[in-house]
């Protein structure tokens, strides 16, 4: 008996897929997605590794700013790694108004009582880099920087703070010669003369 | 005629703008994340300017008192506000306009005042306060750092304006923001007799193994007696020199050696620091304002008497001249019981002590002569009885332009006195048969031959003319 198909029969083309054609689509589109994955999973780690470069480098630069502040003003320094304290003059009063300074009898002067100075103190603790002044509430200066490291090198009139930071860029951690990479630099000229120390104004 | 699959091409307008849009998101957040960064170093970079632009502020200051040292007419405070003269007293206030970096607008204020507990009991010298507020303009929108401790330190000026007229007075800004950083500084006068010797230009020490030390007769520790003593040797004796050559000849020198971009010649052992950047222009004598008429000139035994007061109408004197010799003395009498007296002697030509002639300080007495002309020394020279380097001072007026003036100071005794003659060409030579020198030198060119020592006196550093400000402490306020 012959059966007769009475609509248009359909092209060949349109058929079903060979075994072989649908191996190699699945293995193209495999390769592609495989590679798309990898190209954004790169893109997205290095944007991640980038933003947290940039955030790691301004926290270097603010930690800087605010300790040559601080080393500006001194008289007198502690310097160690990752926790350095800064002692200035008294300059403001309980009330927080600038003092009136006084003649100290050896040609310099002093704020408030003499002997007197307001003790600053830089700490790493627990992934946060504090400011303490005196015993007031610490202020973190920069947060989630457990790898931060901060070196106070304190050479009488001349002060350098170095600052180093471990760069995410490589899965397998910073090499040495990339955190040695991140340091940022300040040396700082104390404008006074030092309590510590032998030293003179400048 | 076959029509194409009309929801085919509309899976590609759908794939196509899906991926535009999350280039566009990518790139929007790189751009915000870069602006933010841009923003932030651009603050932080006008926040550093804005200090430059405070120190420039005591630095102006202090060229303003300078000034103020140098003789009348000295220009001291022109273009500021409300001039005070030659004595500050009162708060002073003025704005100084300034191109900025890369012509970025800057403002400094700067402030001098001279608060009554920054006059120095010893000698009265006024130590003075200035007060500056470097302010520079932000470019860029009125947007806070991303990162609030930024903000806590920087303290930018978005809306308003912190300090007002140097003062933390806040008010609305006039016209975009801005940041400004306030400095507070305290200045002392620096003697003139600030090192041991100081010159203008060549210091020759010519050969004589000279050692060069200081002691401080005010203090027991470095002083017996208010003498010099070896054992209590201190390390102050520094010489300097705007020009570029010091000829040590085999000295010891237990101090700093200090020249402008020049070279230590022959020195054996320095004790200090060797620099090469020392330039400082000694302000020059002006004639004293204070001179009585001329008494003529002096060449006859003559007994001058001190006054208790210092400054005193009757222990002041003008002669055209001194000249001693053959026997002829100066007797600048004081108190029978030597307690402290002062006399000044303005001389408008030149001094001359010579063989048996002599200058004699009593006991107490503190001496101050101004000489216009050439001064010679030699003989029994100067008997200085109190041995205090600070109780003979000997000022040089400054002389025309392409004058040469010289001092010459020597004798039999040990000299012990204080020269300060930035316009004369001095020679120190003698100190008797030790041929030690107390005291300190200044000159247009120093030259010691014959002396083997000099003591320089640290108390001199609180006596005498007033030559320089410098900062002895500084505090930015960062409230």
């Amino acid at each position: 008996m012959v059966t007769v198909f009475c609509g248009r029969a359909l092209p060949k083309t349109q058929g079903g897929y060979a075994i072989s054609e649908l191996i190699v689509s699945t293995s193209i589109f495999c390769s592609i997605s495989i590679g798309l994955l990898m190209g954004f999973t790169s893109l997205e780690r290095n944007y991640a590794a980038t933003s947290d470069f940039s955030l790691n480098h301004a926290d270097e630069m603010r930690i800087s700013d605010y300790m040559a502040m601080d080393l500006r003003r001194a008289i007198s320094v502690q310097a160690a790694r990752n926790d350095t304290t800064i002692y200035i003059p008294t300059y403001y009063d309980q009330t927080g108004t600038p003092q009136t300074p006084t003649l100290d009898g050896q040609g310099g002067v002093v704020y408030g009582a003499s002997g007197s100075s307001v003790r600053i103190h830089y700490y790493l603790m627990a992934g946060t880099i504090y400011r303490q002044q005196d015993n007031a509430p610490a202020l973190p200066l920069a947060v989630n920087v457990q790898d931060f490291v901060f070196d106070v090198t304190d050479a009488g009139k001349v002060v350098t703070t170095r600052i180093t930071f471990n760069p995410t860029f490589n899965s397998g951690g910073a090499s040495a010669a990339a955190t040695t990479a991140t340091a940022f630099y300040n040396t700082t000229l104390l404008r006074n003369s030092r309590t510590d120390i032998e030293s003179s104004v400048y | 005629m076959r029509y194409p699959d009309s929801t085919k091409h509309g899976s590609v307008l759908v794939w196509t703008v899906l991926v535009i849009a999350m280039l566009s998101l990518i790139a929007v957040e790189t751009l915000r994340l870069v602006t933010a960064k841009y923003q932030n170093a651009l603050q932080t970079s006008t926040w550093q300017e804005a200090l430059l632009g405070a120190e420039s502020g005591i630095d102006l200051a202090i060229v303003e008192l300078r000034k103020s040292l140098y003789p009348i007419p000295n220009q001291a405070w022109e273009g500021w506000g409300n001039p005070p003269g030659n004595e500050i007293t009162s708060h002073e206030l003025t704005t100084i306009p300034n191109a900025g970096l890369s012509g970025t607008p800057m403002k400094i204020d700067a402030s001098v005042d001279a608060p009554v507990q920054l006059i120095d009991p010893i000698n009265s010298w006024q130590y003075y306060r200035i007060r500056t507020v470097g302010t520079i303009k932000i470019t860029g929108p009125a947007r806070a750092s991303d990162n609030p401790q930024d903000t806590k330190l920087r303290r930018l000026s978005l809306r308003w304006e912190r300090f007002t007229n140097g003062l933390l007075i806040s008010k609305p800004l006039d016209d975009g923001p801005q940041v400004s950083r306030r400095i507070e500084a305290v200045v002392r006068p620096v003697s003139a007799f600030d090192q041991a010797i100081m010159s203008v230009g060549v210091v020759d020490l010519t050969n004589q193994n000279i050692v060069v030390d200081s002691y401080d007769s005010s203090d027991p520790t470095k002083s017996t007696n208010g003498l010099y003593d070896a054992a209590k040797r201190q390390e102050n004796g520094d010489i300097a020199t705007d020009g570029q050559l010091i000829e040590a000849g085999n000295a010891q020198i237990f101090g700093d050696v200090a020249t402008n971009a020049g070279t230590v010649s022959g020195a054996a052992n320095i004790t200090g620091i060797e620099r090469t950047d020392f330039y400082q222009e000694p302000i020059p004598v002006g004639i004293p304002s204070w001179a009585p008429p001329t008494s003529g000139s002096m060449n006859a035994t003559t007994t001058l008497t001190a006054d208790a007061t210092r400054s005193s109408a009757a222990s002041r004197y003008t002669y055209n001249g001194i000249s001693l010799s053959g026997g002829k003395t100066l007797t600048l009498a004081g108190n029978p019981n030597g307690s402290q007296t002062y006399i000044e002697i303005y001389i408008t030509g030149d001094m001359s002590v010579s063989g048996t002639g002599q200058i004699i300080v009593q006991p107490g007495v503190t001496v101050t002569i101004y000489f216009a002309g050439n001064v010679d020394i030699t003989g029994n020279g100067v008997l200085n009885s109190n041995n205090q380097p600070g109780d003979f001072m000997l000022y040089g007026i400054q002389p025309p332009a392409n004058t040469s003036l010289h001092v010459n100071f020597g004798g039999n005794s040990q000299i012990t006195a204080s020269v300060y003659a930035p316009g004369h060409d001095v020679t120190v030579n003698g100190g008797g048969t030790n041929g030690h020198v107390d005291g300190s030198i200044v000159g247009k060119t120093v030259t010691m031959p014959g002396v083997s020592n000099l003591h320089y006196d640290e108390k001199l550093g609180a006596t005498g003319m007033i030559n320089n400000y410098k900062i002895v402490s500084w505090f930015e306020d960062n409230r």
